[in-house]
């Protein structure tokens, strides 16, 4: 080699290596940890109620649907998508389980109610991955037609006369932990794996980074932008299915505005929008942090009316704060 | 100072970091009125940063500019547009959806008051004559649909537009052909004249020789020579400039053609992939590298797309160690041992949230079969290949890949490929954007893996690094392939005439069709150099006259079948020993007075002879007429 390469091998000047603390702040995932840590203890100062195991628990269990919901939008919102169906899709998956849940037995009818939901992500899939539509316009679509659908077969009336079988799934526990619980768990950690560990997930963050730069590098561009609708579908329905479980009760109108939950706690996780950047941990504190926001105005008399507010406020600041945050570490 | 050199802009000890980046230290240039001002450095030295200062993109953080004798103090590009300074960017500042006039009457749109259109087309049209191109771009086309030479019409005439006293040109000639270039440095040329100051920012050696007065040269943030007249200067010494230390010859020894009857690694024939591609064939060896060369728009990026299987192909046959290969998506290819380096590395190439490790490993990524990711496998494979590349660090595996320059990113795109072990690696202007230092080491890299035997395919508008780097060039005009030939009989000039589009030598083809029918002969346009013959068009109306050669044909003069006339041109007829042809020459050249070879009219040995002088005026004028 000649005297020029080792002049050209001198990267930019680089950063000096960080202090211990702005190394820790340095991963977004700790920071929004710290985030939600810090709101526990302002909770817990603030309302003498917080920290009972009976609230904890109960802040557990609120954080089960939505945070189901939320893993597949993670996957979706990481190929830079977005998926605005998942609340329509899992009333409809929900009406279609509960009847299914009068002619079949529970674990039948639990699979077609999943089955439903991941037949429906894959029409968003392939209309957007395949098709090239805007994941916006397609899952708008889907929504208006899944809602509708769910009020059709439900002659729109709650669907109720549930087998109390189903109720007594909720109510098992694994070392410790409530049925549901444990599957929220259960479903992040596999969820991490996939994407942290496996050809499939680190295809997404490619795809949403720069998808024609994966498509050069010779990777499945239009599987796997496909996928997380289907994922996304199917963890709907094991929303709506847990949440039916708890409450005994099937509504058509089931799931609304829990696209909106999900997007937030994806968004307060530190997930970019145009895709490629955000993690399931990330999204887990994102779920925590709103959630105990509800939590705490509730326990502290708050209006109900206030929390879109409160929630909102939170959206737009941890955006806002990453953002400031993001730009001066990327120059 | 003589005191008849008005001194338009001075730039004093300018300051300026980027977070924790020092870009500039204390930055010095200035710039006359009726001067073209080279602009120089590598990657990273600051010259693009101190132009978007001037322009007043970037806010300085310290030192002074004074423009006109006093200070003055840009904070936006809007502050700098109002006081004559602005800037043609290297990758353009249009509105594509609008058509030419309102994109170069765009600065007009942030006044206020009324547009009048009548009066913006009239300014429209006067701009466009004085730069002479009144008749090449339409004041309605949509400034998306014209060609990369166009849009940057549209800039300088939007710089015109403002009366611009100042224009500074980031890196204008990057996109544009070699007549292309030529053809705007004839309007700086025009612009200087008008006594306007014009900074030229360039990577090219060859082009701020051609164009510049003065040259400011900076490296790491200083300037390191200000204002030095550019003809005291040899290429050497301004490379020495630029990069601290002698390079050494950026080109080594010109590699010779394989001589190898073996199966080709990779042969195309009659690919044709509409609109861009009609009919390229070629075939590349074992441990070859093979230029495409010809213009942008010729179809030799889409031609490597297709190879890929980034397009869909209508015709043609592609195979690989000699059996048929149809890729339909990029990972057929990827498996079948083909790499790929895009033309641009920001759209195709890099994955920006990933780290360089994983940058690295896309390619394997894309070509690994199985659940899992398979990364721990590849490890030997990265730190050998780390150091190959001269990457020597081992954290910064896992920096962010855009922490890097990039001739660096280049560098860890090629890598991608090379972790596969390719049999054929296509790399589309790998040295685009890349600084000269970087790019003589994947010039390095390029050789030394295709003496691995990996078989290489360049395409690349800068012709000078096509003949040096290829051992052949297969010549791409209009979407088809025309000449195969050993770049060592090629040069620049040579390679220029061949690429010209045959849109562009329409005229010269029909003028050689009418002389052949008329005369019952045949026609021929030729350069002549070293004992050779280099075709570049010919026309035969009559079988009996036929030169025999062929258009894109390099045989040597003695093998032609007119080689007494090509021999020794004189000013007539030239009879062949053997009576069989006679063959007028008439060399001729351009308007800027370059020369464009010779045109040949050969008839029947029997044929009554014409006047030569007819002809000979009959082919001047039109040729004089070109530039």
């Amino acid at each position: 080699m000649t005297q020029a390469s080792d002049l050209s091998s001198t990267p930019r000047p680089g950063r000096p290596p960080l202090p211990w603390l702005r190394r820790l702040t340095g991963t977004l995932e700790i920071r929004m940890g710290l985030l939600a840590l810090l709101l526990a203890v302002v909770l817990a100062l603030l309302s003498p109620h917080f920290l009972t195991s009976t609230n904890l628990f109960n802040l557990l269990d609120q954080s089960v649907v939505v945070g189901i919901v939320a893993i597949g939008m993670t996957f979706v919102i990481l190929t830079g998508g977005i998926d605005l169906s998942v609340g329509s899709v899992a009333g409809l998956a929900g009406v279609i389980l509960g009847l299914a849940l009068h002619r079949f037995s529970i674990p039948v009818a639990i699979i077609l109610g999943m089955l439903a939901g991941a037949g429906l992500g894959l029409v968003s899939g392939v209309l957007i991955g395949w098709f090239g539509l805007a994941a916006f316009v397609a899952t708008l679509g889907m929504m208006a037609i899944a809602r509708s659908l769910a009020y059709i077969l439900s002659g729109a009336t709650s669907i109720t006369n549930l087998p109390e079988g189903l109720n007594g799934l909720v109510y098992a526990s694994f070392f410790g932990l409530p049925a549901n619980v444990a599957v929220l768990l259960v479903l992040y950690i596999l969820a991490w794996c996939y994407l942290t560990y496996t050809k499939g997930g680190r295809t997404i963050y490619a795809i949403g980074s720069n998808r024609d730069a994966a498509r050069t590098a010779g990777l499945s561009v239009i599987f796997y932008s496909v996928l997380p609708y289907v994922i996304s579908g199917t963890l709907a329905a094991v929303a709506i299915t847990i949440s039916s479980a708890q409450l005994m009760s099937i509504d058509p109108l089931g799931g609304t505005n829990l696209e909106m939950d999900a997007i937030a706690a994806v968004v307060i996780g530190g997930a970019s929008l145009f895709g490629g950047r955000g993690t399931l941990i990330g999204t887990l504190f994102g779920v925590f942090i709103m959630v105990m926001i509800r939590n705490g105005l509730n326990l502290l008399g708050v209006s109900a009316f206030w929390q879109g507010s409160a929630v909102g406020g939170v959206i737009i600041a941890a955006v806002l704060i990453e953002r400031i945050v993001s730009t001066r570490s990327r120059h | 100072m003589a005191s008849d050199v008005t001194e338009m802009l001075v730039a004093r000890a300018i300051e300026k970091t980027f977070d924790r980046t020092r870009a500039l230290r204390g930055a010095e240039f200035s710039v006359n009125a009726g001067e073209v001002h080279g602009l120089l450095g590598a990657n990273g030295a600051g010259k693009s940063t101190l132009s978007k200062i001037i322009s007043g993109h970037v806010t300085y953080d310290a030192g002074e500019i004074v423009w006109r004798g006093s200070r003055l103090d840009v904070r936006s590009p809007r502050e700098a547009l109002a006081a004559g300074i602005t800037m043609v960017m290297q990758e353009t500042s249009l509105a594509p959806h609008l058509s030419v006039i309102e994109n170069i009457f765009l600065p007009e749109l942030g006044q206020p008051g009324r547009l009048s259109y009548p009066r913006m087309r009239g300014r429209a049209r006067d701009l466009l004559d004085s730069l002479g191109v009144a008749d090449s771009l339409l004041l309605d086309d949509e400034v998306g649909s014209l060609s990369a030479a166009q849009r940057q019409l549209v800039e300088i005439a939007k710089a015109l537009a403002i009366n611009a006293d100042l224009i500074i040109f980031d890196e204008p000639t990057t996109s544009l052909s070699p007549l292309e270039v030529e053809r705007l440095f004839d309007i700086m040329t025009k612009l200087r004249s008008q006594g306007r100051a014009l900074v030229f920012v360039s990577h090219r050696l060859e082009e701020v020789f051609a164009i510049t007065d003065r040259v400011t040269v900076m490296r790491e943030g200083h300037t390191v020579a200000n204002g030095v007249a550019t003809a005291s200067l040899t290429q050497t010494e301004l490379i020495r400039l630029m990069v601290g230390h002698n390079l050494g010859a950026v080109y080594a020894a010109r590699p010779e053609p394989v001589q190898d009857e073996r199966v080709p690694v990779l042969e195309v024939r009659g690919l044709c992939c509409t609109p861009q591609v009609r009919d390229v064939s070629f075939a590349v060896q074992a441990g070859e590298i093979l230029g495409l060369g010809g213009l942008v728009g010729a179809g030799r990026s889409e031609t490597l797309e297709a190879i890929f299987g980034l397009r869909p192909r209508q015709a043609g046959v592609i195979e690989l160690d000699g059996k048929p290969f149809a890729p339909r998506k990029p990972a057929d290819a990827v498996r079948a041992g083909i790499g790929f380096v895009a033309e641009d590395r920001r759209v195709q190439g890099i994955v920006p949230d990933f780290t360089v490790r994983e940058n690295l490993l896309l390619g394997h990524l894309g070509a690994h079969r199985g659940f899992t990711l398979g990364y721990s496998s590849r490890q030997k494979a990265i730190d050998e290949l780390m150091r190959r590349l001269d990457l020597s660090a081992e954290q910064m595996l896992d920096t962010s890949i855009l922490s890097f320059s990039g001739g660096m990113q280049q560098k860890i795109i090629i890598g991608r490929w090379l972790l596969l072990r390719p049999k054929v690696l296509l790399l589309d202007e790998p040295t685009k954007g890349v600084d000269i230092g970087t790019r003589a080491s994947i010039y390095a890299i390029l050789r030394e893996i295709a003496a691995e035997g990996v078989a290489i395919v360049v395409v690349s508008s800068d012709f000078a690094e096509l003949l040096a780097l290829c051992s052949r060039v297969v010549v791409i005009s209009d979407g088809a392939s025309l000449a195969d030939l050993p770049s060592a009989i090629l040069d620049e000039e040579k390679l220029t005439l061949l690429a010209a589009p045959r849109t562009s030598m329409q005229q010269n083809s029909r003028m050689l069709r009418e002389l052949a029918e008329e005369l019952d002969g045949a026609g021929f346009w030729v350069l002549l150099e070293e004992g050779r013959v280099c075709c570049l068009d010919v026309a035969v109306a009559q079988p009996g006259a036929d030169p025999g050669f062929r258009t894109g044909g390099m045989p040597l003069i003695g093998d032609c079948l007119v080689k007494t006339a090509l021999s020794c041109p004189v000013n007539g007829f030239v009879h062949e020993p053997d009576g069989s042809r006679q063959t007028l020459v008439v060399p001729v050249h351009s308007q800027r007075g370059h020369d464009m070879g010779a045109i040949g009219i050969t008839l029947a040995g029997s044929a009554p002879t014409p006047s030569p002088e007819a002809i000979r005026s009959r082919v001047q004028a039109l040729f004089a007429r070109q530039t």
